[in-house]
This record gives structure tokens, C-alpha cells and sequence, in this order.
């Protein structure tokens, strides 16, 4: 709190909007700089789609399965739902048995969602 | 607590019943069921205490009589929207338990909106009450505007939420706290008030203006409106925007005391004329009823602002009475509307020889909208402008555009009147995609009726403010 | 609580009748209850003005200060009687007219009357307002059902024409009502509001128009004609002889109490408009051709006047007004009963095709040609009182004004009598031939019309004494 106290007046920001405006010069300067010196040697292999080395092959805009996504998405999802056990460790004895009410809970609305998804064949691979 | 609760376990409740119960009546039986039951437990809090009593989260959220009420509000016209829209709502595809799910967990950002004590609280209810939306916008997938309109205001959703984001970032830094008390208490001395401070109000209002669809933040509505199915446009034109517009109140109510000068009601006061101006104007030149009622709804927003604009007893007296009779008229007619096969003003031409009990409500709800008295709709523009006149009566001339504005509205709300009534049938096409049951009209008289009731006698809905 | 029967009887008899969903049903219900109405009123009207059984009172929006209050007073006596004796005419006369869906023509026009009733007697700005813009949406559904060919456009230009007067109007009682001592409503606060010189004039002008427009003066009468046109006779009716006279009784009970300076600072513009007015629409009726047109320029040309006498506030032309806004009701709605039998029968509205119709119709002929007398206010008839106080009114307010406005008289006997004589007399047309007398029904409402004519005219003293002033007290 003393800081943001400290921080209180408009005239007190002037520092970070001189690391702004650094920030932004500097960028635009090395852009500037490497544009202006570097040489410049167009080949048509230079002007082709980045491949890994490779020579292109078809078109990039080709379908693909969604489910990859989805169970990507979904793995993220109940991966930061897990995060939420750290602290619970941490304060594992000060919380008591409330707190391992309260944790009970967590994992059953966790397991609800996980039987959702199940139920809906959100995690089917095949069709 | 307990709208907010009961509504996200409900909503948990529908996703479950998709899983195992087939038949889509059989779901929309329990959604209503669910709805009563949530309604009548907002009731049973008006007046007493709330049944999960969680002192930790009053720093968070912290519930007033008036956010209780208005949470009665919502969740009946939610019931009567339910009642009345329940087999649309099976129509638009195959996740109908879904669908009220979503609904379910709108109310519950909705009852976080009401009661949020902290600018976190409101962030994540401003969450919570729109992601559901964006899914619901593009239910159905196989039309291609649903698709477009979901996207759309995926993104310009997503942008207005970081604007509000970056506000309540400035007024943290300016400020050191989220509680809106806290904020409050030290605006009161921090004269004149910090640049940062400003610059995060200002960044608040116009995202606020964005979600409670304020011109010139109204782009997006048109089009989302249009594009939605027409089920989803009435619960998005109604609930979420009173529930939008009570958070507006609430969020700028205490915390903005150094903004409550003259410079504040400048800068609400060209939002509104803005909002009244374009909503009213353009929805005269609109051929489809459904588009008509999108920029009717922003004009109807416009009213709802003069709460903002006075933050006065008035204001809070008039947003019930506005809230409900509002969201009861647009219901009501999107229902009709979402059963009609051709929704522009040709398909309700002589709807009233057909279909008398159904035309004969449609009327009362259109003059409920266009603010003719003995209709809720009149007493709560009366109040809404009766609140600005009680808080600064030198903005005469924000006065008579609103009442003039509401002159203008006659014009297009009277089209389908006048459709319904004077014009003749001249296609042999029935009226309604589908046949409508017996007991569709009795529902909608009913309706009509609470809307007659409200604007005889409001003292009925205006005495639970004073418990 | 004889007060609030006069609202209720109307307004539940108006729902049954649309409720009963036959036309024959809705008639006798609309009758039965029109002449209740009346039986109740009749009571009412003994009673002496300004005794407490004259007002009614319970709290309705106690937040807002608002009640629902009732009171009757001179002019009120005046103007609910002729809504409650006109009312039972209008349905005689027009109980053959077989309209479609005539449950709810019937419904709808009792439903106008509860709106009529309530703003003769509302004494609470809000109630005020609702039953003014309650008396304006039947009639509005009234017209636009089953008017003429371009209805639709008419009525709604009609209805925008009084919807943005009344909007004015509105934004007038809430500044008003921000500046009232108590924050009520009730026609006491609105009288005690303390306007500076300047705020007067703009509050006045909010309400002035609003009523101006209902009743209507000259340069906002153009919905008029083309809605008298348009309506279906029998809503005409309502229309001129009830519907108009809301402005002018609006003008006594709130204008003239709320703004005192102002109307009388302002008597000068108003009474010259009214006069213009009175002269214009004279000349216009002269050239017309179709009745209709032609009974509508003169009702404005009579509404003028009355509006013109109401603002010299002096006690004459303030008497001669409100007897007037009774016998103008009551003359203009037995016209409007002839032109309507003349319609149905021969189906043709223009004089020049017109002609001859007393040889087959001699007993509808006699009774209008006193009608006619009665609109020229001809000695002995009951406009002769009217006119003649309002006449004296003007000249004592203004000689000059007095003279332009005594032309009326000479122009109105030109049109009035031109009608008479083009349609009655002379050879009978081919192209409209009308094939018998009137009947029964418009021959009672007619004569019991014409019986009240020469009643009033030689003996007019009962409608003194409901007005209650004392006469020759100026």
C-alpha cells in the first residue's frame, strides 16, 4: 500500500511514461535500423511460405478433426482447476475439517463437469 | 445469495437433465419448475434473510433490498419467458437443456450484478452474464447470420470487457482498492480528482454503455439482435439488459462521488440523447419487426439511463416499475413474434380477426412500450423522467427529447396495431409456423393484465422497496 | 362513491360488451348501462355544488403523491351531463347500423365514455392525464376499424396530432409537479405552484397546446376535418359533440386556476386565433360540398367562439360558454343523425347529388330544420343563450373582436341554410333517391334532441343553476 500512496499524484506516473515512450522509440528504432542496413537479397526461395526447410506442398487451409481442440481445450480447463489444490496443501492442517468440506466440494463440482463432458462424448475419439 | 446460488445449481441441474432425460418437453418442465422455485425463493429473501448466510462474502457481494427486488423482477418475467417461449426455445435445436442451462447461469451473473460490492465481482458477473449469451446467440448452427452475430459480439464483447478491465485497473491504481466503499470514501477527498481515477470512470462508462447498448456503443445490437434466434433476442433485450442497467446504477451509485458534479449528468445526459435519438430514429425505418424491436430496445435503454443520470429514490422507484413492465411487454411480443412465419409488419396483418385474445394482449404490450398511460410502460418513463427533473431541473431540453422521442416511437410501435387490426389478411399462409395451444392467448392476457395492474396500482411493486 | 359509478357503470359494461361477443347483446348492454349512467348523474346533479358528497378521494400512488380524486363542480355538472344524455342518444340512434364486429364497436365506444366521464371529473393532475389519454385510444381503434376509405392514415394522423399535444402537456405537470409545496398532484397543489411571470408563459404554452389541439383553434385544427370525415358516423358523434369539449372544460378546471396571469396576459393572442379561426372555417364550410366537411368546418367555427368567450374571463362569456359546450353537444350530434340516416340511405355525402329529400322524409325534414335553427342560434332555441351571453362576453372584453366574431352568425346562417335547402328541398335526384322516412329509432333520438332544443332555449334556468354562478355578480 505504501506504494500505490506513494503514487498518487499525476506528476509521480512521469517515470512510466518515460519507460513508455522508451519502449516504443525503441522498438520502432531497431525495426527502423535493421531495415535501413540490413542487405537485401530477395530469392524466390526467401519469398516462399516458411515450411521447416521444406518445400511446400498443397494448400495450408485443409480441414481438420476439431475434437483435437476440444479435448485440448478441455485439458486446460481441469488443468488449472488442479492448480487450486496447491495452496490447499499448503494450508492443508490450518484449514481444518471446514476446509476440507469446502475441498470436498471443489472436487465434486469437478467430477460433475468431468461426467458432463463424459456423458456428452466430448472425449470420444472415434465416431 | 439466494438468486445467485439456487440459479447456478439449477443451472448444473438442466446440463444434467440433457444427459438423461430425451424428451424435450419433459426438460422445459423442469426448467420451469426450476424457475418457479427460484422465483419464489428470491421472494421468501425480499423482506428476510437470505437462507445461506455467508458472512465472508460480504465484502464481496452484499445484497440491498432494492438488488432483491429486482432480482424478484428478473426472475419472474424469467418464469413468464420460460412459460411463454418454452416450445421456441425446443425449436431452435438439439441441446435444449442447454439452453435453459445457460439461461440459468445468465441469472446467476445477473444476481452477481446486482449485489457486487467489489469491481472484481462485477468483472467476473459481467462474465458470467455474457458467455452464456454468445452461445446462445449462435445456437443455431446451421444458419449462417446466428453464426456471424454469435461472432460478432464475441468480439466486440470481448473488447468492451477489456476496456472495463483496463478502467478498474486505473481506479485500483489511483485509488488502492477494489470495495467500492472504500473508493467511495476517498473520492470524497481526493479533490480534484486524479487523472487516473478519471481516465478508469471514464473507461467504466463506456464499457458499461457498451453492454447496456448506449449509443455510440450500439453497434453491435442491431445485428446481434437480428442474427440470434428470436427466442434468445427477448431474453438478451430483457433481463440482461435490466440486469445491465441495475449494475450501471449500482456501480457509479457510491463509488463516483466526485464525478456526481455537473460533469457527470453533461456527459450522461448527450449519452442519452445520443441512445434516444438513433434507437428512435432508425427502428422508424425498419421493415422487420425483430430489427424494429432491436432499435427499440436501445431506445428503451435510453430511458432506463435517466436512473444513471439522477441516482435518486425516484430513479430506483421508476427502474422496477420500468424493468417490469418493459421486460413483460418485449417478452410477451417476442413470443408471439418467435412462433410467426414471416416477421416483418406485412405478417401480422389482420393477426386481430384470427388470433382476437392474442391481438388484443399484443396491443396492450405495444402500448405498454410506446408509453400510453394506464400501462406499466407510462409510469415508468413518467418516473425515469421525473427522476431527472427531481435531480437537475435545468436540463429541460433532455426532458422534452425524451417525451418527444416517446411521440416518435408511437409511429412504429403503432405499425403493428395497425397491421393487426385495420389491414386484411391478403396471403392464404397461416400466421404461425406452428399451431399455437389454447392456452398460448390465456398466458398472454395474463400478462397484459400484470402490465394493466402495474400501471394502475404500482404501489403493489413499490412498497417492497420500503420494508 | 356516486362519482366513481359513473366511470365504473361505463367502463365494466364496456368490457362485458366486447366480453359477450355478439353484437345484439353488446347494444342492449351498452344502453342499459349508458342509461344507468344517467339515472346515476340525475341523482348526482341535485346535489348543491362544492358539498362534500361532490368529491371523492383514496390514496393511489402514495409514493408519487398521487390520488384518486374525484370532484364535480359547475362546469363538470354541465359536461357530464351531456356526455351521459348524449350517449344514450347516439346508441338509439345508431342501433341499425349494423357494423361488423359489433360487440366491439359497442365495447369500445363505452370504454370512451369511462375515459369522457373521468376527465370531467378527475381532480388529480395524474388521474387527469390517464383518462385523457384513455378517452383517445378507443375512439383512435374506433376510427381506424371502421372509418371511410383512408382511415388508417387519418386516424393515425388524429391521433399523433393529440399524442403530441398531450406529451406536452406531460412534460408540463412534472416540472409543475417538482414545484408543488407538498409534492402531490391534487388540483390544490397545481393551483399553489409559485411561478415566476416568465415561467407561467412557458407552462401555459405546454398545456394550452394539448388542449388547443382537442379542442381544436385555428392553426392546429387540420386533423379535424379529415377525421370527422373519415370516422364512422356514429364515433363523428362522439367525437364533436363529447370529444371536443374536453379541451375547452380542460381550459376551465386547470388552465385557468394554475396559470391566472398568464391566461389572461395571453387572452389576446388566443382570442384572435379563435376568431381567425371562426372566420376561416365559416368561409371554408360555405364552399363545401360534402355535409360531412361541412358540419365539421362549422363546429370549429362554434368551438372558436367558445374558446374566444372562455378567455375574455368575465362571468358572461364564461356562463355563455359552458351553456354552449352543452347545447353545441347536443345540436351537432342530432346533425351528425341525419347525415348518417342520409349515408346509409342513399349512400351519397355531396350536396350537388343530393336534393328533394323532404317529399319522401317530411317528418326527419321537420326535425332537422329546427337542428338547423338551433345551429344558426336562432331565438328561442337553446344556442341562442349560449351565443348571446358569449357574444356579450367579447364586447365587453373587446368591441372590435365582438364585431369580426358576430360575422359567424351572418355565415353560419349562409351555410347552414344552404345545406338545408340544397338537401331538403327542391327536385329530387335520380342518383340518391332515399326510399321512406326515417325510422323509429332515429325519429325518438331526433325528437327527444329537438325537445331539449326548445327547452333549454326558453327555459335554460336548471343549467344555470347546475353552473352555479350568481349571474350579474360581475
Amino acid at each position: 500500500m505504501y506504494l500505490l500512496d506513494a503514487l498518487s499524484t499525476p506528476a509521480q506516473y512521469l517515470p512510466i511514461a518515460i519507460q513508455f515512450a522508451f519502449g516504443v522509440l525503441f522498438v520502432a528504432g531497431m525495426i527502423a535500423i535493421s531495415h535501413f542496413l540490413g542487405p537485401k537479397r530477395n530469392t524466390s526461395d526467401k519469398l516462399d511460405t516458411f515450411e521447416s526447410g521444406i518445400e511446400q506442398i498443397g494448400n495450408a487451409r485443409q480441414p481438420m478433426a476439431i475434437k483435437y481442440f476440444l479435448v485440448a481445450i478441455l485439458f486446460v480447463l481441469f488443468d488449472v482447476e488442479v492448480i487450486f489444490f496447491y495452496p490447499y496443501a499448503l494450508n492443508f492442517k490450518s484449514l481444518g475439517w471446514e476446509g476440507f468440506a469446502a475441498v470436498c466440494m471443489f472436487v465434486t463440482f469437478f467430477f460433475a463437469g468431468f461426467f458432463y463432458i463424459y456423458k456428452k462424448g466430448a472425449l470420444k475419439w472415434e465416431d | 445469495m439466494n438468486l445467485i446460488i439456487i440459479s447456478a445449481l439449477s443451472g448444473v441441474v438442466m446440463m444434467f437433465s440433457g444427459l438423461f432425460v430425451k424428451n424435450n418437453r419433459t426438460i422445459s418442465y423442469i426448467a420451469t419448475a426450476l424457475i418457479i422455485f427460484l422465483s419464489l425463493a428470491t421472494m421468501c429473501e425480499l423482506g428476510a434473510k437470505s437462507w445461506f448466510n455467508i458472512p465472508q462474502a460480504e465484502a464481496m457481494l452484499r445484497t440491498s433490498v432494492y438488488g432483491k427486488l429486482i432480482g424478484v423482477i428478473l426472475t419472474i418475467a424469467t418464469t413468464f419467458y420460460f412459460v411463454l417461449s418454452g416450445k421456441d426455445i425446443e425449436r431452435v435445436g438439439k441441446h435444449v437443456a442447454d439452453y435453459y442451462a445457460l439461461m440459468f447461469f445468465v441469472l446467476a451473473g445477473a444476481g452477481i450484478l446486482l449485489s457486487f460490492q467489489n469491481l472484481l465481482m462485477l468483472f467476473l458477473g459481467v462474465e458470467i452474464l455474457t458467455i452464456p449469451l454468445f452461445i446462445l446467440t449462435g445456437a443455431q448452427k446451421q444458419n449462417l447470420k446466428s453464426n456471424e452475430a454469435s461472432l460478432k459480439y464475441f468480439l466486440m464483447g470481448a473488447f468492451s470487457t477489456g476496456i472495463m478491465l483496463m478502467g478498474i485497473v486505473l481506479i485500483y491504481g489511483a485509488m488502492g482498492s477494489f470495495d467500492l466503499s472504500v473508493i467511495g470514501k476517498k473520492a470524497q477527498f481526493a479533490t480534484p480528482i486524479h487523472g487516473a481515477n478519471l481516465m478508469g470512470l471514464l473507461l467504466l462508462l463506456a464499457s458499461m454503455a457498451f453492454k447496456v447498448s448506449a449509443a455510440p456503443f450500439h453497434f453491435w445490437t442491431p445485428d446481434v439482435y437480428d442474427g440470434a434466434p428470436t427466442v434468445f433476442t427477448s431474453f438478451m433485450a430483457t433481463i440482461v439488459k435490466v440486469a445491465a442497467v441495475v449494475a450501471f446504477i449500482r456501480l457509479f451509485e457510491g463509488s463516483m462521488e466526485p464525478f456526481h458534479t455537473s460533469k457527470w449528468q453533461i456527459l450522461v445526459s448527450i449519452l442519452i440523447a445520443c441512445t434516444l435519438l438513433v434507437g428512435n430514429i432508425t427502428a422508424v425505418f425498419q421493415q422487420s419487426v425483430k430489427r424494429m424491436l432491436a432499435y427499440s430496445s436501445i431506445s428503451q435503454a435510453g430511458y432506463m439511463l435517466f436512473a444513471v443520470f439522477a441516482f435518486n429514490a425516484f430513479g430506483k422507484e421508476g427502474i422496477t416499475i420500468y424493468g417490469l413492465s418493459y421486460s413483460l411487454a418485449t417478452i410477451g411480443i417476442f413470443s408471439v413474434l418467435s412462433k410467426m412465419q414471416d416477421i416483418t409488419f406485412d405478417g401480422f396483418n389482420g393477426l386481430a380477426r384470427q388470433y382476437p385474445g392474442i391481438a388484443f394482449a399484443l396491443t396492450v404490450f405495444v402500448l405498454s412500450l410506446a408509453g400510453i398511460p394506464l400501462t406499466g410502460g407510462f409510469l415508468g418513463k413518467f418516473y425515469m423522467i421525473s427522476a431527472g427533473a427531481a435531480s437537475n431541473s435545468s436540463y429541460t431540453w433532455l426532458f422534452i427529447l425524451a417525451i418527444l422521442c416517446a411521440a416518435v416511437s408511437v409511429y412504429y410501435y403503432f405499425r403493428i396495431i395497425q397491421a393487426m387490426y385495420f389491414k386484411e389478411r391478403v396471403s392464404d399462409t397461416p400466421v404461425f409456423e406452428v399451431p399455437v395451444s389454447k392456452a398460448f392467448p390465456i398466458l398472454l392476457i395474463v400478462v397484459a393484465a400484470l402490465i394493466i395492474l402495474i400501471g394502475i396500482n404500482p404501489q403493489i411493486l413499490l412498497q417492497y422497496l420500503y420494508f | 362513491m356516486f362519482l366513481v359509478l359513473l366511470i365504473v357503470i361505463p367502463l365494466i359494461a364496456g368490457i362485458v360488451a366486447i366480453a359477450s361477443q355478439s353484437a345484439a347483446i353488446a347494444k342492449i348492454v351498452g344502453l342499459v348501462a349508458s342509461l344507468a349512467t344517467l339515472g346515476v348523474l340525475l341523482n348526482v346533479l341535485c346535489i348543491p355544488n362544492g358539498s362534500e358528497a361532490l368529491a371523492y378521494s383514496k390514496l393511489w400512488i402514495g409514493s408519487l403523491g398521487a390520488n384518486f380524486s374525484l370532484l364535480l363542480d359547475g362546469p363538470g355538472k354541465i359536461a357530464t351531463l351531456l356526455t351521459a344524455v348524449s350517449f344514450p342518444i347516439i346508441f338509439i340512434a345508431s342501433w341499425n347500423n349494423g357494423y361488423k364486429y359489433g360487440h366491439q364497436f359497442w365495447g369500445l365506444m363505452l370504454l370512451a365514455m369511462a375515459g369522457l366521464m373521468g376527465v370531467f371529473l378527475a381532480n388529480d393532475m395524474l388521474l387527469f392525464y390517464f383518462f385523457w389519454e384513455l378517452a383517445l385510444i378507443p375512439t383512435y381503434f374506433l376510427c381506424s376499424i371502421w372509418g371511410g376509405e383512408k382511415r388508417i392514415q387519418v386516424s393515425f394522423k388524429f391521433f399523433i396530432y393529440t399524442f403530441v399535444g398531450s406529451v406536452l402537456m406531460l412534460i408540463g405537470i412534472i416540472s409543475l409537479y417538482g414545484k408543488t409545496p407538498d409534492a402531490s398532484f391534487s388540483w390544490k397543489s397545481f393551483t399553489q405552484v409559485a411561478l415566476t411571470a416568465k415561467e407561467q408563459l412557458f407552462y401555459f404554452w405546454l398545456f394550452f397546446v394539448a388542449f388547443a389541439i382537442k379542442m381544436p383553434i385555428f392553426p392546429l385544427h387540420t386533423w379535424q376535418p379529415d377525421a370527422y370525415e373519415q370516422s364512422p358516423t356514429t364515433v363523428t358523434m362522439v367525437l364533436s359533440g363529447i370529444m371536443v369539449k374536453m379541451g375547452l372544460f380542460a381550459v376551465i378546471r386547470w388552465l385557468f386556476p394554475i396559470f391566472p396571469e398568464a391566461s389572461s396576459q395571453m387572452a389576446g393572442i388566443v382570442i384572435t386565433l379563435s376568431i381567425i379561426g371562426v372566420i376561416y372555417a365559416s368561409l371554408i364550410a360555405i364552399r363545401q360540398d360534402d355535409i360531412k366537411r361541412l358540419i365539421a368546418y362549422s363546429s370549429i367555427a362554434h368551438i372558436g367562439i367558445m374558446a374566444a368567450a372562455l378567455f375574455t374571463k368575465n362571468n358572461m362569456g364564461y356562463e355563455g360558454a359552458v351553456i354552449q359546450m352543452f347545447s353545441h353537444g347536443i345540436n351537432i350530434i342530432g346533425l351528425w343523425i341525419v347525415v348518417d340516416y342520409i349515408e346509409h340511405q342513399t349512400g351519397v355525402r355531396k350536396m350537388s347529388e343530393l336534393g328533394g329529400l323532404a317529399q319522401k322524409a317530411p317528418n326527419l325534414t321537420i326535425l332537422f330544420i329546427v337542428l338547423a335553427f338551433a345551429n344558426v342560434s336562432l331565438p328561442l332555441t337553446n344556442a341562442f343563450i349560449g351565443e348571446f351571453l358569449m357574444f356579450n362576453g367579447i364586447f365587453q372584453y373587446s368591441v372590435c373582436a365582438a364585431v369580426v366574431a358576430c360575422l359567424s352568425i351572418i355565415l353560419g346562417a349562409v351555410y347552414t341554410l344552404g345545406l338545408a335547402q340544397k338537401t331538403f328541398y327542391g327536385e329530387p335526384k335520380s342518383l340518391a333517391a332515399i326510399k321512406s322516412d326515417a325510422p323509429l329509432n332515429v325519429i325518438v333520438a331526433l325528437s327527444l334532441i329537438v325537445v331539449m332544443i326548445i327547452a333549454f332555449g326558453v327555459y335554460p334556468k336548471p343549467l344555470f343553476n347546475l353552473i352555479g354562478l350568481v349571474t350579474g355578480a360581475n
